[in-house]
């Protein structure tokens, strides 16, 4: 199988006799090697919830940052290449910014996702400079908002496909993760349930035990928009938890 | 005159032809423009009214013959009213040559709506609002095309009458005209076409409009007794003339 | 390269080089005022340069969505083109964002649309009025280099410095002691602005001919005409 690919996989401008474009389907594997991250969308608000790997105990957790603030009502969980991520980000943060001072509006959480994607899609080698980067981000994205009032999760991958979920776990424990959140998701569950929803689904497909250092929880609702959990709460959760 | 710096001197022969000129060039001027964008700040070879109406079902525009030098009257068979297509016809004034060189365009577009064989030609309207953005377009520029152009037709058998300026300043109306025209035509045009006990069918809408020339022709001294008359209508568009006025002097004397 | 400019006493008095005058004044006036849940914007139809009358029946606003219209005067191919500027961006807006523009989003877009011909501006006076997303009736005025203000009323165009001290005095109730300041109904509204412009059609001559109002509510757009002197 290997053998046949590797004619088609070294361009991104070339599709494969059975129309794939095999470096964005290994971008897509790429995304499986970062650190997983969970977005559950309720009635009252958007929970985002991220693994962080903490390699060395020399390493500062702090530092590792993988929900950010894109403006006051959407947010952002990346997995995958960090750096790629910071550029889709930085994106978004200009796209809202733009948005709001050519509108005077909020942008809705679409139409970031949207903008964030038409970026995802620019790679290749056109000469014209009409391409950001020569092959595709290896990163997905969990966009949370609020857009007029109701709270949405969306879901954006290396090639730029962009879908509204109820719930979504990207990252290497996504697939068990995804299962999980199937089962345990209902339509009406309350925020906190939400959170201790992503936080169990993280517990069980993380290799280190989860504690207050090595996740990241963000809330969202329509009144207090974007919210990071501090260590204090998060460790209240924890025990909560068990 | 060699004074220096001497303001107070003022010239014997004013605002007219230097004694021993014929006429006065309206692009001469003393002091030359600096750059090329100030070029084109007058314009120089003109044609002069143009009257247009919209009668019961069709729309009729007419304009004499003549382009101007300044004061010159320079070539006097030229024309000024067109047909564009079955359903769209044109008149213009101002700058000849700016108009000539927007006719070709137009002109290939006719040509392009007949090669596509399609039974589909240029609509008033779009005409219209093209010349809209490209004379404003050439205004932004600072080298605006100076042309006074009518736009007449039948938009879907509708009477279209529209006018647009070298600025793309553009409005439509029942009855347009520029030049002289607009102070001497109009009032006679709106009598007419206001009139509610007589509808204005086009045998009226040709004589009104031959009245108007003839009143041009008597009171604008920059005016020329030879027209043409372009109507458009179910009928199909086509342009009339040359007329020539039926000059009558004898009245001179009772003025 | 010298040119007779560089040589003044060289120079005959009188004879001027006219450099080309983009802009023009076409004339007419705005009104708006705005109420709790509806907003009426009315403009003249007079297109004029100077002592000549184009026509008689111009309408100087331009229905941009089914809660906003945009009255706008001054030099009328900078109002044409700004106009269809503000319909193709709306349309743009709609397709990208899915969903209509909002009175406000306009409001500022045009601000921006117009900031960016601060160097060679759009010489129009601008008023836009509609329901905002709470329903609300408002009015927008602007400056030609794209200064918005969010009001309850406002005049524009040539008669705007004969009208809006009429407007702050009936209106806005400017100065006045011991009147009671109550929302303003629809008729009385109407009634404030057919008498600003009849009265400035009387001491402007860029202002006459007729008036076109736009009655904006939550239902829709309603177009209403009246005369004015035609001198």
């Amino acid at each position: 199988m290997f053998l046949t690919r590797s004619e088609y996989d070294r361009g991104v401008n070339t599709f494969s006799p059975e129309g794939r474009l095999f470096q964005v389907e290994y971008a897509i594997e790429a995304i499986k090697l970062g650190s997983t991250a969970i977005g559950i969308r309720t009635p009252e608000g958007v929970v985002m919830a991220v693994e962080k790997r903490i390699t060395s105990p020399l390493m500062e957790p702090a530092t590792v940052e993988k929900i950010v603030e894109v403006d006051k009502h959407i947010g952002c969980a990346t997995s995958g290449l960090m750096a790629d991520a910071r550029t889709l980000i930085d994106r978004a943060r200009v796209e809202c910014q733009t948005h709001w001072f050519v509108y005077n509006e909020k942008m809705s959480v679409e139409s970031c996702a949207q903008a964030v994607s038409s970026l995802a899609i620019q790679f290749g080698d056109s000469a014209d400079g009409g391409s950001a980067m020569s092959r595709p981000f290896g990163v997905a994205i969990l966009f949370a908002g609020i857009d007029s009032g109701d709270p949405q999760l969306w879901h954006m991958d290396p090639s730029g496909t962009y879908i509204q979920y109820d719930a979504k776990a990207i990252g290497s424990g996504s697939e068990g993760a995804q299962q999980n959140l199937q089962e345990s998701y209902t339509p009406n569950m309350t925020i906190q349930e939400a959170v201790n929803l992503s936080l169990r689904t993280l517990k069980e497909v993380m290799e280190e035990k989860l504690n207050s250092t090595n996740v990241e929880v963000m809330v969202m609702t329509p009144d207090r928009l974007f919210q990071m959990y501090t260590k204090d709460e998060m460790q209240k959760i924890i025990e909560d938890l068990q | 005159m060699f004074g220096g710096f001497d303001n107070s001197y003022s010239p014997m022969w004013h605002n007219g032809p230097k004694p021993g000129a014929f006429y006065n060039f309206p692009a001469t001027s003393t002091s030359s423009p600096k750059d090329e964008k100030q070029r084109d700040s007058q314009p120089i070879t003109t044609g002069s009214s143009v009257i247009a109406f919209k009668y019961d079902t069709g729309v009729v525009i007419s304009a004499d013959t003549l382009i101007s030098y300044g004061k010159l009257l320079r070539y006097r068979n030229v024309d000024r009213v067109f047909k564009v297509n079955d359903h769209t016809i044109i008149g213009v004034g101002g700058e000849y040559a700016d108009f000539q060189f927007i006719k070709k365009y137009i002109d290939q577009k006719v040509t392009e709506d007949y090669c596509y064989d399609d039974n589909l030609q240029l609509k008033p309207k779009s005409l219209f609002n093209w010349l809209t953005r490209v004379l404003y377009n050439k205004r932004c520029r600072f080298a605006p095309l100076w042309i006074d152009i009518v736009i007449g037709g039948l938009q879907d058998g509708v009477p279209f009458l529209g006018h647009v300026d070298h600025r793309g300043r553009a409005y439509e109306d029942a009855a347009i005209a520029t030049g002289y025209g607009k102070h001497l035509a109009l009032p006679l045009i709106r009598e007419k076409i206001e009139n509610q006990t007589e509808t204005l069918n086009a045998e009226r809408a040709v004589e009104l409009s031959k009245s108007c020339m003839e009143v041009l022709f008597y009171r604008d001294c920059q005016s020329y007794p030879q027209y043409k008359i372009a109507t458009c209508d179910g009928q199909g568009a086509r342009v009339d003339g040359p007329i020539n006025v039926a000059q009558n002097w004898e009245q001179a004397l009772n003025v | 390269m010298l040119s007779i400019e560089d040589f003044p006493e060289y120079q005959i008095p009188g004879a001027k080089q006219v450099r080309f005058n983009p802009y023009e004044s076409n004339g007419g006036s705005v009104v708006a005022i705005a109420g709790d849940d509806y907003a009426i914007i009315a403009a003249d139809t007079r297109l004029s340069s100077g002592y000549s009358i184009h026509t008689r029946h111009q309408d100087k606003s331009f229905k941009l969505s089914e809660k906003t219209v945009l009255a706008s005067t001054g030099c009328w191919c900078d109002t044409l083109s700004l106009a269809s500027l503000i319909k193709a961006r709306m349309q743009m807006y709609e397709h990208l964002h899915n969903k209509k523009m909002s009175t406000t989003a306009v409001a500022q877009m045009l601000s921006i649309l117009m900031y960016n011909r601060r160097f060679f501006p759009y010489y129009v006076s601008n008023v836009l009025a509609g329901i905002d997303e709470n329903g609300e009736g408002v009015v927008y005025s602007y400056d030609p280099i794209g200064h918005c203000e969010r009001k309850k009323y406002s005049a524009g165009g040539t008669a705007g410095p004969l009208l809006q001290p009429v407007l702050d005095s009936q209106v806005g109730l400017k100065n006045q002691v011991g009147v009671e300041r109550s929302p303003i109904p629809m008729e009385r509204a109407k009634a404030i602005i057919r008498d600003t412009l009849i009265s400035a059609a009387e001491r402007d001559i860029y202002t006459g001919d007729g008036v076109i109002f736009n009655i904006i509510t939550k239902d829709g757009i309603k177009q209403e005409r009246i005369d004015l002197r035609k001198d």
